[in-house]
């Protein structure tokens, strides 16, 4: 369905790649988690415009639907739940780091690529159709090994998550110009990377705290706020009455 | 040496040595705006330049010849830089004027004596601004030559003229190993143009300058030349990115039409580019010295990408 032709506008298209490709870079280097989220937000937008566009040059009605999947979920729905497990958690940069610091890993992903590009010359060079299906999947993969990079280099658990997120954006690329993710598969993926952004929800506020520890903390942030929410209902009650 | 060619030097130095000021003025101004400020006029740099050529010279008295020279050979220099990267008018390809490790290579001998400047006079700014600029040189010249290695690499020349010939009659709107290198390219505009986060060209701060600290000792005709070559400086660097990214208006035609429009064209583009260069300074602080080479790990990745694209892809 996908690999059926070299679309039409593949210079726009490759365009598209590389700065998905741009945005991978960013996420990887960059260490305030606001920038961190809008370059994931930016990342998910330009992957659906990438599948629009190859919708528009070979009509396959799926494209279009996890066009609509990615702009819902990983541009509106993920990262607004991310943002405000940020504002919860009131941590703004991310500076901690195992092993590999971003200009470390930034050194290591110019390797990678090159391993990438080294490993699929002789592999894609008979499989795909066009070139513009080979830097797709090169694109695709790499953008995985950005992500993974991330998630073991990156010590806190809500950008562990955003390193997720990318490795599943590198499975859709690679998707999208190589080899077809049922459609079924791909909804599955997006109730994973909820339950992933849920899972980060409650690690981020107490994963160095014993069960007790967390309740409170968990409490803390929670409870002020529901709190304030009845005072204001019983507040308008009393005033209706 | 043709007559066309020489046409061309005339042309493209006078073009460059009227805008250059202009750029300077309109990075202050959005800068200015940006930070809720009304800035100066925007002609500001042109009065500032006009007033220094009046005032006399001072020199200490433990400077050498290498103070009183400087400032001839950057500005020489810097002229001789602006043959290689046409601004409006490309011309029939000569001799390697246009060369690519030559522009370099001058670049590098002009920030050489800047250098030598700012030891000369014995003073403690001028000693750590010299100091600060050859320890970030040090790091940024090898990306830079990757940088321009790259572009040599998509373009398939090593010659400016050529590289901006090819551009100008290119069918395809984006191409991607370009997009990629626009960014190690922007990178180094930063970098070279001592601006915002490598260095503030705002502040006399000794903590902080570089590049005001080594023409802290000029004055005068010597410091308008510095000013001068500086903004030629960093005119040449847009006009790399604006020609290599953009290129709509450039022409190879010696018509008074087609130069017109030309002119009108870079002069408007570069606008643009200095516009988003007061957006980006503004919108970042100043990185803490020993952070620099995140910034330029930044660049050298890029650049690598594009070269791998071109073999790879």
């Amino acid at each position: 369905m996908i690999a059926s032709g070299l679309p039409a506008g593949g210079d726009w298209i490759e365009a598209l790649l590389v700065m998905v490709l741009v945005t991978g870079a960013f996420v990887v280097t960059r260490k305030d988690l606001l920038s961190l989220v809008s370059a994931y937000q930016l990342q998910s937008l330009l992957l659906s415009v990438i599948a629009v566009s190859l919708y528009l040059s070979n009509g396959s009605e799926m494209l279009l639907y996890l066009a609509v999947l990615t702009v819902t979920s990983k541009v509106i729905l993920i990262p607004y739940a991310i943002k405000k497990i940020q504002k919860e958690i009131k941590i703004s940069r991310d500076i901690d780091f195992h092993y590999l610091s971003p200009m470390e890993s930034i050194t290591a992903m110019i390797f990678l690529i090159l391993l990438v590009y080294g490993s699929f010359t002789k592999i894609l060079r008979e499989l795909s159709p066009g070139d513009l299906f080979y830097l797709g999947a090169v694109f695709g993969i790499s953008l995985t090994l950005m992500g993974m990079l991330i998630t073991f280099s990156r010590k806190k658990v809500i950008t562990k998550v955003i390193g997720y997120l990318t490795m599943e954006n590198g499975v859709l690329l690679f998707s999208l110009f190589l080899t077809e993710l049922p459609f079924m598969i791909e909804v599955l993926v997006m109730i994973d990377l909820f339950m992933i952004v849920l899972l980060a929800a409650i690690l981020s506020i107490g994963v160095d705290s014993s069960v007790e520890e967390f309740r409170e903390k968990f409490n803390a942030i929670h409870i002020p706020r529901l709190q304030k929410r009845f005072e204001h209902l019983r507040k308008r009650n009393g005033e209706e009455a | 040496m043709n007559a066309s060619f020489l046409l061309y030097a005339l042309l493209n130095t006078v073009l460059v040595v009227l805008l250059s000021p202009f750029y300077m003025g309109l990075i202050k101004i959005v800068k200015a705006r940006a930070q809720g400020r009304r800035g100066p006029p925007l002609l500001q740099p042109y009065y500032n330049l006009s007033k220094l050529l009046k005032k006399e010279r001072i020199y200490s008295k433990n400077t050498s010849a290498i103070m009183r020279a400087t400032p001839y050979i950057n500005i020489a220099v810097m002229l001789v830089a602006s043959l290689c990267i046409p601004l409006a008018l490309i011309p029939t390809p000569t001799d390697g004027i246009g060369n690519v490790i030559l522009f370099l290579y001058m670049l590098a001998l002009a920030k050489f004596f800047m250098a030598l400047s700012g030891l000369d006079a014995g003073g403690t700014f001028g000693g750590m601004g010299s100091s600060r600029e050859m320890s970030i040189s040090a790091i940024i010249e090898p990306i830079t030559i990757i940088a321009f290695a790259a572009l040599s690499f998509s373009l398939h020349t090593t010659d400016f003229h050529q590289m901006f010939l090819e551009r100008a009659g290119a069918t395809a709107f984006l191409n991607p190993g370009l997009l990629l290198i626009a960014i190690p390219l922007f990178i180094v505009l930063i970098v070279e143009t001592s601006r915002v986060p490598v260095d503030n060209p705002e502040t006399h701060l000794e903590l902080t300058m570089v590049h005001e600290a080594m023409v802290l000792e000029y004055s005068g005709r010597d410091l308008a030349l510095m000013e001068l070559s500086h903004a030629i400086k960093q005119t040449l660097y847009m006009a790399v990115l604006i020609n290599i990214l953009l290129p709509w208006g450039l022409t190879s035609e010696l018509t008074v039409a087609g130069i017109l429009i030309a002119a009108a064209a870079f002069a408007l583009k570069a606008g643009l580019l200095s516009f988003v260069t007061g957006l980006v300074e503004s919108s970042m602080a100043k990185m803490r010295f020993f952070n620099l080479p995140s910034l330029f790990m930044i660049a050298f990745f890029f650049s690598i990408l594009t070269i791998w694209l071109e073999v790879f892809g």
